[in-house]
C-alpha cells in the first residue's frame, strides 16, 4: 500500500484546513462581541502597521515647550513630559508591543509546539522534554526578562527571549496533550505499520491533527503576551528611549501621574483594549474552532 | 470591661511614645555600601555623615570650615603642617574612647592603595601623621594644600574605628560600621531601609547646630522608595517626615500642601552635566563635543523638564561659587547649524538614516546613567535635541546600586552624573586631574598642563594665586569641551509641617548633615 493510498483511504479529514473551514469567519461574524473585538484590533493593527504613513508627528520630536499638554484638537492624546506627540507614539508603540506579542507567540508556539509533539511520538524522550519544560514553568516571566537583561542589557531582545520562553511550556504541555491523543488513532499505527516514515508521520499526520489545539491556545495565549511584555517595558527592561513601546511609556508618564494624568493613562488603556480585544478574539475562535464546544 | 479598656488604652499609649521617638526620612536613591572612603557616591555620603564624623565641620555659608572632631588648629609657616588639638570627650558607638591614633588609622587607610580609594587626594597629599599626645595630630603635607581644610569636612575624611573595620572586614560598610557620629548604624537592608539609633554619648555637636547632642529621637529610618510618584504620595500622606529628594516636577504641588514645608538649601553647587570618555573614538574629537553641547537648549530644558526648579548651566562652575572664573563664559554658544557645520567638518557625513556615519561607523555613542532623578528625563531630551543634528544617543540606564561601577567601565562615550562641589578647586581637583583616572576622572583626561595647574592651585598659598590657577583650568577644560554642562540644580528639602529645626545644608547633596536641631512637634 502506498503512502498515497494511506492519504485517501485511512487518515480523517484533516483539521489543517482551519482557516478554510466553512463557516468559521461566518460564525465568528455572527458572534457580535467577537466582531467587534475582530475588528478592534483590525485597526489596532492597521494603524500600527501604517503608523509611518498615520501618524500625524514625528513620534521622536521633542519639543520642550510643549510639554504635557493634554489631549486637543491639535495633539489628539496630548504630548508628553518632553514634548512628543503622544497619538503618533501610541501607533508606533503598538507596532511593537504588537510586534513582540507575534514574536512571542509565533516563536515560542512552534518551539513548543515541536517540543510538545516530538515528546508525545518519541516516548522515550518525554520524560527529559518534560521536565526540561516544568523547569522552564517555575521561572515567571517577568523574572527571565529581567535576568537576561541583566545579562545582555535592556532592550527588545530581552523581551523576545522572555516572552519565548514563558509561551514555550504551556504550548508544549498543550502541544503534548492533543498529540497524544492523535497518537492514539488507527491511522498513525497504520502508517507506521505501511512503513511511513517518522519525518512524515510527524508532519503529516500528527503536527497536522493537532495544529488547531495549538492555534486556539496561541489566539488565547496572544493577550496574556502582549501583557506580559508590557510589564516589562514598564520594569525598563524593554524598548529604550526613544523607542515607543506601550509598557515603557506608561512608565514614563508614572511620574507624572499628578500633573499630566494622561500620558499614562492612554498608553495603559490601549493595552487593555488590545489585550481585552485579542482575548474576546481568542474565545470565540476557540468556541469556534473546537468542536466539543460547539451544539 | 471598663478596667480592661483602660487597660489597653494604657498599653496603647505606652507604645506610642516609642514609634513618635523615630525619625522617618525617605530618598529615591540607594548606595553599593557605607565605607566613605571607597566611594564617590552622594547616596553614600548622606548617611555616613549621620553616623561618622570629620575633624571639621562645614558651617551652613558652604565655604568655612569649622571645629568639630578637632577643637582647635594651627597652619605652619609653610602651609605644610597643621597640628590639630582633638576633643578629648568623644568616642565611637561601641564605646571605645576616640584619639588620635584613629585619625592616623584613617588617613592611612584612605591613603593604602589596596582601598582604591576615589577621593583620597582629598586628604592632600600627605607626608607624615604624627601624635605626639593621644589628642594631638600633626598632619605634614608634602606640599602646601589650600583647601585642605574645607576637604577635610567631606565625608570621605570621616574617623574609622580600626577595631570595627578589621573585624567586618569585606562586610565593612554593608553590615556595619563604628563612627563617632550622632547616629549609629544599626541595619541595613539594599534598596529598602536603613536605620540608625540614637548615639547617647554624643555630646560634640559643631558650631552650626544649637543642639550639641544627643539627638531627639530615638531612631532614623531612612526608606528608600525609586519611585517618584510614590516619594510624593508618601510625604503627602504623612508616612515620612523629611526628604532632600522630592521630585522637582512636583515642589510646587509640595509648596501647596498644607502638610508640608519646602526649604532650598542655599548655597547650593550642584551640577548635571554630561561627560565625554575622549580615549573613545567617537568622541576624541573636541568638534564632536563641542557640537554636542551646542546643539541643545538648555532654558528649555530647565523649564520644560525641571519645571523651573534648575538654571541653565553654561560653564562648569557655578557663577557664585569660589575661584569661579568669568572667562569661562561665552564658551558655549547654543547653535544648531554650528553644531551641523562642526560634525561636518569633523567628518561625520548625515546618512539616510538621518544617523551621521564616518568610515561606516554611525554617530550612536552609549550614554550610560542611573535610572533615577532627573537624569533619564534630561538625558531623554538631549537625545531629542541630537537627533536633529544626526547623532543617535544610545541611551543606557542602570540602576543606582551597579550604576557606580558600570561608569567605571571603559565601554561607553558619555556619561552623567550630577555633582557637588565646594569651590571651582573642589570640581577641578575631582574630575581633571590625571590621578583620577579612570573614575573620578572618566574622561580619562590626561594632560600635563591641567595637572601642573591643578597642583599649583593646591599648593598656593594666597587666594589670588589660587584662583589664577583654577581659572587656568577651567578654561582649558571648557575650551577642550570635555563636559556638557546642563542644569545647575536645585536641592530643596521638603519637610512636615511637625518638623521643626530641619535647616538643609548643601554638603555633597546632603540636606539633613548631622540632624542634631531636628524635632518633632508634640
Amino acid at each position: 500500500m502506498s503512502t498515497e493510498a494511506l492519504d485517501t483511504g485511512f487518515a480523517p479529514e484533516r483539521e489543517s484546513g482551519v482557516f478554510a473551514r466553512a463557516g468559521v469567519l461566518r460564525r465568528l461574524a455572527r458572534d457580535r462581541v467577537a466582531a467587534l473585538a475582530g475588528l478592534v484590533l483590525a485597526a489596532i493593527v492597521l494603524a500600527a502597521l501604517f503608523a509611518p504613513w498615520v501618524a500625524p508627528y514625528d513620534p521622536y520630536f521633542t519639543d520642550l515647550t510643549k510639554v504635557m499638554q493634554p489631549p486637543d484638537a491639535k495633539h489628539w492624546f496630548g504630548t508628553d513630559n518632553t514634548g512628543r506627540d503622544i497619538f503618533s507614539r501610541v501607533l508606533y508603540g503598538s507596532r511593537n508591543t504588537l510586534m513582540l506579542g507575534l514574536i512571542g507567540v509565533v516563536v515560542g508556539g512552534f518551539l513548543g509546539g515541536v517540543l510538545g509533539i516530538l515528546a508525545a511520538y518519541y516516548r522515550r524522550l518525554d520524560g527529559w522534554i518534560m521536565r526540561l519544560v516544568d523547569i522552564m514553568l517555575a521561572f515567571p516571566a517577568i523574572l527571565i526578562g529581567l535576568a537576561v537583561a541583566a545579562i545582555f542589557g535592556a532592550g527588545l531582545t530581552a523581551v523576545v527571549i522572555a516572552l519565548v520562553v514563558a509561551t514555550v511550556p504551556d504550548v508544549a504541555r498543550v502541544a503534548r496533550g492533543a498529540a497524544i491523543g492523535v497518537m492514539g488513532q488507527e491511522f498513525m499505527e497504520a502508517g507506521r505499520a505501511v512503513g511511513v516514515s517518522d519525518t512524515e508521520l510527524i508532519w503529516r499526520y500528527l503536527t497536522l491533527n493537532c495544529i488547531s489545539t495549538i492555534f486556539v491556545f496561541l489566539t488565547l495565549r496572544f493577550g496574556q503576551i502582549i501583557l506580559i511584555g508590557a510589564a516589562l517595558g514598564f520594569l525598563g527592561m524593554g524598548a529604550q528611549p526613544p523607542i515607543a513601546e506601550l509598557g515603557m511609556m506608561a512608565a514614563q508618564g508614572r511620574d507624572f501621574l499628578f500633573m499630566a494624568p494622561h500620558i499614562a493613562t492612554i498608553p495603559s488603556c490601549v493595552i487593555f483594549v488590545i489585550v481585552l480585544a485579542a482575548n474576546l478574539l481568542g474565545d470565540a475562535l476557540r468556541d469556534v474552532l473546537d468542536p466539543r464546544l460547539q451544539t | 470591661m471598663i478596667r480592661l479598656a483602660l487597660g489597653l488604652s494604657l498599653a496603647l499609649c505606652a507604645t506610642g511614645p516609642a514609634t513618635a521617638q523615630t525619625l522617618h526620612l525617605m530618598k529615591g536613591i540607594d548606595a553599593p555600601h557605607y565605607d566613605a572612603q571607597r566611594t564617590t557616591w552622594g547616596p553614600t555620603s548622606d548617611i555616613v555623615n549621620m553616623f561618622q564624623d570629620t575633624l571639621v565641620a562645614l558651617d551652613w555659608d558652604g565655604r568655612t570650615p569649622v571645629p568639630y572632631l578637632a577643637k582647635s588648629w594651627t597652619i605652619s609657616e609653610d602651609g605644610r603642617t597643621y597640628t590639630f588639638k582633638l576633643r578629648d570627650d568623644v568616642s565611637f558607638c561601641s564605646g571605645k574612647k576616640f584619639t588620635a591614633d584613629d585619625v592616623i588609622y584613617s588617613f592611612k587607610r584612605l591613603k593604602d592603595p589596596a582601598i582604591k580609594a576615589p577621593y583620597a587626594w582629598r586628604a592632600g597629599d600627605i607626608k607624615e601623621l604624627r601624635a605626639p599626645d593621644p589628642y594631638t595630630v600633626e598632619y605634614e603635607l608634602k606640599e602646601p594644600y589650600s583647601e585642605l581644610l574645607l576637604q577635610l569636612t567631606m565625608f570621605t575624611n570621616v574617623i574609622h574605628n580600626k577595631e570595627s573595620v578589621e573585624a567586618l572586614g569585606k562586610d565593612y560598610g554593608i553590615k556595619g560600621a563604628d563612627g563617632t557620629g550622632p547616629w549609629c548604624f544599626e541595619s541595613w537592608h539594599p534598596r529598602t531601609e536603613i536605620v540608625l539609633k540614637r548615639h547617647d554619648a554624643y555630646r560634640w555637636g559643631p558650631s552650626l547646630y544649637k543642639n550639641k547632642g544627643p539627638v531627639k529621637f530615638e531612631k532614623l529610618s531612612v526608606k528608600i522608595m525609586p519611585e517618584e510618584s510614590s516619594r510624593v504620595a508618601a510625604m503627602m500622606a504623612g508616612q515620612f517626615d523629611i526628604t532632600h529628594q522630592f521630585p522637582q516636577q512636583f515642589i510646587a504641588q509640595a509648596r501647596a500642601a498644607p502638610m508640608l514645608n519646602v526649604t532650598p538649601a542655599k548655597p547650593n553647587f550642584q551640577l548635571l552635566y554630561f561627560g565625554f570618555k575622549t580615549t573613545r573614538p567617537m568622541v576624541e574629537d573636541r568638534r564632536v563635543r563641542e557640537a554636542m553641547s551646542i546643539a541643545i537648549n538648555r532654558a528649555e530644558i530647565a523649564k520644560g523638564v525641571l519645571l523651573g526648579n534648575a538654571d541653565p548651566a553654561f560653564t562648569i562652575v557655578d557663577s557664585d561659587a569660589l575661584d569661579f572664573d568669568p572667562g569661562t563664559k561665552g564658551v558655549v554658544k547654543e547653535d544648531v547649524e554650528r553644531a551641523k557645520a562642526l560634525l561636518d567638518e569633523a567628518g561625520w557625513k548625515m546618512g539616510s538614516d538621518g544617523v551621521r556615519e564616518k568610515d561606516g561607523i554611525k554617530l550612536q555613542p552609549k550614554v550610560y546613567y542611573t535610572q533615577a532623578g532627573n537624569t533619564p528625563r534630561v538625558a531623554e531630551a538631549i537625545q531629542g535635541y541630537l537627533r536633529r543634528i544626526g547623532v543617535q544617543w544610545q541611551l543606557q540606564p542602570w540602576d543606582s546600586t551597579i550604576a557606580s561601577a558600570k561608569m567605571a567601565e571603559q565601554d561607553y562615550e558619555i556619561w552623567s552624573v550630577t555633582v557637588p562641589y565646594l569651590s571651582a578647586g573642589d570640581l577641578m581637583n575631582i574630575y581633571f586631574d590625571s590621578k583620577n583616572i579612570p573614575t573620578p576622572n572618566r574622561m580619562n583626561w590626561k594632560d600635563a598642563e591641567t595637572d601642573e595647574w591643578l597642583k599649583q592651585g593646591r599648593s598656593a598659598l594666597t587666594d589670588t594665586e589660587r584662583a589664577k590657577y583654577y581659572a587656568l583650568v577651567q578654561q582649558k577644560v571648557m575650551r577642550e569641551h570635555l563636559w556638557i554642562p546642563v542644569l545647575n540644580i536645585n536641592m530643596d528639602q521638603v519637610a512636615n509641617k511637625k518638623i521643626t529645626d530641619a535647616r538643609p545644608h548643601m554638603i555633597y547633596q546632603n540636606t539633613f548633615y548631622k540632624g542634631l536641631d531636628v524635632s518633632r512637634q508634640k
